[in-house]
């Protein structure tokens, strides 16, 4: 028998039985119900610019102190022309709202407008609306702050995306920021925002480190030694917080240890407020593992996003 | 808005969920044996099939598909391991099932004794290329095309590596027989070709 099929940690079949009925499944469903772009059927709205004569409902909170998060979320008449989201801002009320729902003819747009309010108050006041839509929020990198990083909906509901909300390093500029739900709307849904995280706290979702918004926006420094490169960041008060590389067995390893400031650095990523982590290489170029497709990354659009 | 019944759209769904359930327990079992991290397995295991999904007019038919998908687990994981996230909710059910399957001893990374633990340290002094290579034919059954088309270069290039690397194993497996001075079962593997 193959000495390394012995070894083998777990089988295909084994793997399956580790999850309870229905995940894998229920997955497959939401992942099939994230919108795609130029999919059939599909459309997609810009928020800006859009028609300014209709009369629109927004529910939203109305700030009473920084931490004015409270679940009560009051309807009041926009004005006509107002637009909504992080965008464009409304009227002086509506600005500090967990959530703005504005009704459109048989259509409701939903954009969270406080990524940093509590997830359990968007929970209720969906349920409130009688919508079964789930919303969660993850520490995002600075560029993809209340922006929609993923959604699991049927097609009935269509992403409204803004311009300058995010930047991607493919995508450009265009971004998700919220839904369009159908007011008959009897499905479930999932959506997930970014929010600021937490001093320390590490991001569970990044965009591209150079992107404009992140801690190395518009630096040049593949090549550079670790030295030159983390006084580039000390200029911005940035810190590195994680390093990866790989070692003689091309493992990649992350350690948080300094490393020798004569190692090239090869790549970055956003790792939590004020920190980067760095790729670093001892030769440059960078000794590549011959024998195995060098690992890149996988989508062309780097976004996070239904959209993307 | 929705498609009507038989447009494209709803092809493009019967596609993903006949490809989904085709692959579903060889791409998380493919990430459960790549990594002990049951939270990067369970959000590796949403992101691929999320740009297959996103992707799916790109896919090869067939067999073809799963080596994609194999491909593109590899490098999802690959680019979460230096430091990219693209964790969402999405995984949430899965990585709390994982989480609870490892906790609950359901599934723990396996500890071999004797020859099996000699096996299974020679294997992980390997480089890592080379490790993969032995384990796509070994836990999942490929063939040198198949190989090729995962890691993404010739049949042919699949074959002279594959063949490197069982030389590897074997020279690994005969220096820690000799270190014993007992009588080695890796010259075997080595002359009868059947090893990895």
């Amino acid at each position: 028998m193959n000495p390394v099929t012995r070894i083998s940690p777990i089988s295909d079949a084994q793997a399956g039985m580790l999850t309870t009925p229905g995940t894998l499944t229920d997955l497959g469903h939401q992942i099939a119900a994230t919108a795609v772009l130029g999919a059939p059927g599909r459309s997609h709205r810009r928020l800006a610019g859009r028609g300014a004569t209709r009369r629109k409902l927004i529910i939203g909170v109305p700030a009473a102190g920084a931490l004015a998060v409270a679940g009560l979320i009051a309807a009041s008449l926009g004005s006509p022309g107002q637009k909504v989201g992080p965008v464009a801002i409304g009227p002086a009320r509506a600005q500090a709202a967990v959530l703005s729902v504005t009704r459109h003819g048989g259509y409701l747009d939903v954009i969270v407008t406080n990524p940093l309010a509590d997830a359990r108050k968007y929970r209720e006041e969906f349920a409130r609306l009688g919508l079964n839509i789930t919303l969660t929020l993850v520490p995002a990198s600075p560029s993809l702050v209340g922006t929609l990083v993923y959604a699991a909906t049927p097609s009935s509901i269509q992403p409204i995306t803004a311009v300058g909300k995010c930047w991607t390093g493919g995508g450009g500029s265009v971004c998700p920021v919220g839904v369009r739900v159908p007011l008959d709307f009897k499905g479930s849904a999932q959506l997930t925002f970014g929010r600021p995280a937490r001093p320390g706290e590490r991001y569970e979702t990044t965009a591209p480190v150079t992107a404009k918004g992140e801690a190395m926006h518009g630096m040049t420094f593949v090549g550079k030694t670790a030295t030159v490169v983390i006084s580039m960041l000390a200029a911005r008060h940035v810190t590195v917080g994680d390093y990866w590389f790989q070692n003689a067995r091309c493992e990649g390893v992350n350690t948080t240890r300094s490393m020798p400031g004569s190692w090239y650095v090869t790549g970055a990523n956003p790792w939590a407020p004020g920190q980067v982590s760095l790729q670093v290489s001892k030769t440059w170029p960078a000794r590549t593992c011959l024998g195995v497709a060098t690992p890149v990354r996988p989508a062309p659009s780097p976004s996070p996003s239904p959209a993307a | 808005m929705p498609s009507p019944p038989g447009a494209p759209a709803d092809d493009r769904r019967r596609r993903f969920d006949e490809l989904y359930a085709a692959n579903q327990h060889q791409v998380l079992g493919y990430l459960l044996r790549r990594t002990d991290n049951t939270d990067d397995a369970a959000d590796v295991f949403a992101e691929t099939f999320l740009i297959a999904w996103r992707r799916l007019d790109d896919l090869p038919v067939g067999q073809q598909a799963r080596m994609w998908l194999y491909g593109t687990a590899r490098r999802t994981l690959a680019n979460y391991r230096r430091g990219e996230r693209r964790r969402s909710a999405l995984a949430d059910r899965l990585r709390a099932d994982l989480a609870h399957a490892y906790l609950a001893h359901a599934y723990q990374p396996p500890e071999f004794e004797g020859e099996m633990a000699e096996i299974s340290s020679a294997f992980r002094r390997l480089p890592e290329p080379d490790r993969e290579l032995l384990a796509l034919v070994a836990w999942e059954g490929l063939d040198h095309g198949q190989l090729a088309a995962v890691l993404g270069c010739s049949r042919n290039a699949a074959r002279i590596r594959l063949h490197r690397a069982r030389r590897k194993l074997a020279d690994e497996l005969l220096s820690s027989q000799r270190r014993r001075s007992s009588p080695p079962h890796a010259h075997a593997y080595l002359t009868n070709g059947d090893i990895a």
